[in-house]
């Protein structure tokens, strides 16, 4: 009876396996029998773990002896907007130090929303001879000096990408660590470094990669620096432009023009950070070839944009603030026939009266006029629920459907109603829909729609909605593929999360911030599912200091093979078995 | 003692009023921290002796740092502001973009530095605009880092229970916290470092 399984040599089966390629399928392969399990696990050479906390290193490491490409993500998605507190954790050191000497041949490191130290950097650098792509996504902890031993050590280095990270900018000299035999460099993103690079180094090291396709640049970069380098690097696919800004002068227009028109395979555009509009027509040459655009930090007012979108019409993504208004949407709309998503972001979001004129009508535009459109993050101060029934009608497709009213708590501005019907409508109509945030006055009934037909939302973010425990039941009781689940400043409580215990071992993470979640409730919790990890996150002192039907103040709810971790910092509390016997 | 009994009462009425609008935020590392404004008797503080006055002066998404301006708010503030801590939710990269470029536009001023404790190589950033003296700074930092921070009045005390605050300069020296006045403070000061007192 084991005959049959064993009847494909066991090197017939790994090339076999090498087709399937996602985590899931890998998964399921595993699970056929104990030697497929067996050979699987010898030939997976991708690893994803969306929870550095949910497995620990050596439990990897014990089950996937040759792993080359691993992504690690650590802080829960609303640290993004600071809502967790700094030293929470996400230290990646432990991981790197055990597959330094597991993994020597590991070429690609993905970390997002991690801590990685200059230390870890040097580890990585001295540990990993065929490291070929690093990717450190919105993480920090780190400086430039960390840069510079990647920089000198990695001579297989392709890719490095600090996207969106907080690093500590000593000095732009790390650059010039590239020796110069190195060449293969291949895409370099550096936005988000603060101080200027040494422009020598870099173009040196442009001119002498070959395969240089993608090159994001930090705001210190001048406008004739740029040209220089589109000269160096006139195969780029991917640029961001660093500040675009100088005061104007025709001449360095004309040189920047004749540069980015070299560019003739140029598909995506970023940066843009403090523009200087008059030199934007320097990009028209290439716009018919856009397929990306980012604008998302460029003070550009609403004719310059619909100036430049109307020339894209190969657009599939665009990130913009609201200074696009409603006219510009509405440009983009008749434009942009291949535009897949789009994010508008608000250029004022600290005041109450709008600065700009844009409102539900844009989105409206667009969900009519780009069918392919199936992403949306859109800020916005007013909205209807005839409006969001109709961006409903026109565009089932919608994957990732992110709407953020300003105002917290504002209702319909035409009837005063909640929005419950009009997401009720999203949920409805859009049978694919696996991201949903909601914003606005919403009652527990549109938690009900969204738990009724929510079927397949796999992530949902939920802030300043509901009235009581009944709208969290809805989502939990409903939501079949719900995995993450984020809510900050709602009335849910105990009541619906431990009706629904077992629902949270099936979910990657529970996100509860300013609510009404007893301590108590946290307790029960953790000494119920011993596969989750409670974490209470309190500032104000150990929660045994206030009385048990008192709220915490956030509440992270993770599932986890490794159980609690041992790197909490002081206002961090695993509520497990013994959590009602520890003391600080 | 009898401050430590006030300041209980206050946070346990806060706490167990339960509605998202009363909820007091905690003065986190990277959000603006709240301005509880205060006064601190005494020589030093800790994180119980905090009386927590009016609940209107916290801050709400960066605010001057005149104490004219605190005031102000107190009047036109409702409770529903008080929650709009880290709202809307868009990325501190942009955030801070835009509140760079209000800045400029004299309306949402921030200056954020980071703050190293002793001994751990992980900083936390603080918004020093938040605050309006050296008293409201010292307070943020007792309770953010969980110590006791002497005042710079204080005669100094050889001790390794307690902290004092230093601050690196735009020379690179790092210099005692309090030695100048809170604005000239703001205009040279790059990162700030709590030290134990008995290195000092």
């Amino acid at each position: 009876m084991p005959k049959r399984a064993n009847s494909f040599p066991e090197e017939v089966l790994e090339y076999v396996f090498s087709f399937i390629q996602t985590d899931q399928d890998r998964s399921s392969i595993s699970t056929v029998c104990k030697s497929w399990y067996e050979i699987e696990r010898w030939c997976r050479r991708r690893i994803f773990i969306g929870n550095c906390y949910a497995v620990s290193p050596r439990m990897l490491i014990r089950r996937f002896p040759d792993v080359r490409s691993i992504e690690l993500k650590g802080k829960p998605h609303f640290a993004d907007f600071n809502l967790v507190p700094e030293g929470w954790g996400g230290y990646v050191y432990p991981w790197i130090a055990a597959m330094a000497s597991a993994y020597p041949w590991l070429e690609e490191i993905k970390l997002k929303r991690m801590v990685v130290t200059d230390e870890t950097l040097e580890l990585i650098a001295k540990s990993f001879k065929n490291m070929k792509l690093l990717v450190l996504s919105s993480c920090e902890g780190f400086s430039t000096d960390g840069l510079a031993a990647i920089a000198a050590n990695c001579r297989n280095l392709r890719e490095l990408d600090l996207h969106e990270s907080d690093v500590e900018d000593l000095s732009g000299h790390w650059l010039s660590h590239f020796p110069d035999t190195y060449t293969s460099l291949v895409s370099l993103n550096i936005a988000c470094l603060g101080s200027e690079l040494s422009f020598s180094a870099l173009e040196r090291l442009v001119a002498r990669c070959p395969n240089l396709r993608s090159l994001r640049l930090n705001r210190s970069v001048p406008l004739d620096r740029l040209a220089n380098l589109l000269r160096l690097a006139p195969r780029l696919t991917d640029l961001g432009t660093g500040a675009y800004s100088a005061e104007w002068r025709p001449d360095v227009f004309a040189i920047l023009s004749r540069a980015i028109s070299g560019c003739k395979e140029l598909k995506s555009l970023s940066g843009f950070w403090d523009v200087v509009p008059s030199y934007l027509p320097a990009i028209y040459s290439i716009c018919p070839g856009l397929t990306s655009l980012n604008l998302s930090y460029a003070t550009i007012q609403s004719p310059a944009l619909v100036k430049l979108v109307s020339q894209c019409p190969n657009l599939q993504r665009l990130w913009v603030l609201d200074y696009i208004e409603d006219v510009g949407l509405d440009a983009l709309a008749e434009s942009c026939k291949d535009l897949r998503e789009l994010r508008v972001f608000p250029s004022d979001p600290f005041v109450v009266e709008p600065n700009v004129s844009l409102t539900e009508q844009g989105l409206i535009s667009v969900s009519e006029g780009c069918p392919k459109l199936h992403s949306v993050l859109y800020f916005c101060r007013q909205m209807s629920n005839d409006a969001l029934i109709t961006i409903a009608r026109n565009q089932p497709n919608f994957t990732c459907f992110r709407l953020c009213i300003i105002e917290p708590k504002i209702p319909d501005y035409l009837t005063l109603q909640p929005f419950d019907v009009g997401f009720g409508a999203i949920v409805e109509n859009c049978k694919n829909l696996r991201r949903l945030s909601v914003s606005g006055l919403l009652t527990d009934q549109a938690f009900d729609y969204i738990g009724t037909y929510g079927k397949k939302l796999e992530m949902l973010s939920i802030a300043f909605a509901g009235d009581s425990d009944l709208g969290l039941h809805h989502i939990l009781s409903g939501c079949d593929n719900l995995r993450k689940l984020e809510i900050r400043d709602c009335p849910f409580g105990d009541k619906a999360l431990l009706a629904n215990a077992a629902k949270l071992e099936t979910m990657r993470s529970l996100w509860m911030s300013s609510c009404s979640v007893s301590y108590g409730a946290c307790k029960l919790l953790g000494q119920r599912l011993p596969r989750l990890n409670v974490e209470v996150i309190d500032e104000r002192g150990h929660p045994e200091s206030r009385p048990e039907n008192s709220p915490v103040e956030k509440l992270y709810i993770y599932r986890s093979v490794a159980g609690p971790r041992f790197d909490m910092p002081g206002f961090v509390w695993t509520m497990d078995e013994d959590s009602a016997l520890r003391v600080t | 003692m009898g401050r430590k009994a006030a300041a209980h009462s206050s946070s346990s009425s806060i706490d167990s009023s339960n509605h998202p609008d009363h909820h007091l935020p905690s003065p986190t590392a990277s959000s603006s921290s709240s301005s509880l404004s205060r006064k601190i008797n005494g020589n030093y503080c800790n994180s119980l002796s905090i009386t927590r006055t009016d609940l209107s002066t916290d801050l709400r998404l960066g605010l001057s740092i005149s104490t004219s301006h605190h005031s102000d708010l107190s009047s036109t503030s409702t409770p529903r502001e008080q929650a709009l801590i880290n709202w809307p939710p868009i990325k501190s990269i942009l955030r801070s973009t835009l509140a760079g470029r209000a800045a400029d536009n004299r309306r949402h001023p921030s200056l954020f530095v980071k703050v190293y404790l002793e001994g751990i190589p992980i900083g936390r950033k603080l918004n020093l605009f938040d605050h309006d003296g050296y008293s409201a700074l010292i307070s943020s930092l007792c309770l953010m880092f969980k110590t006791t921070i002497l005042c710079p009045e204080n005669n100094h005390v050889h001790s390794d229970k307690y902290h004092v605050l230093t601050y690196e300069d735009q020379e690179g020296d790092w210099m005692l916290v309090g030695d100048v006045p809170w604005e000239i403070f703001l205009t040279t000061v790059k990162r700030l470092k709590i030290t134990r007192a008995d290195r000092c």
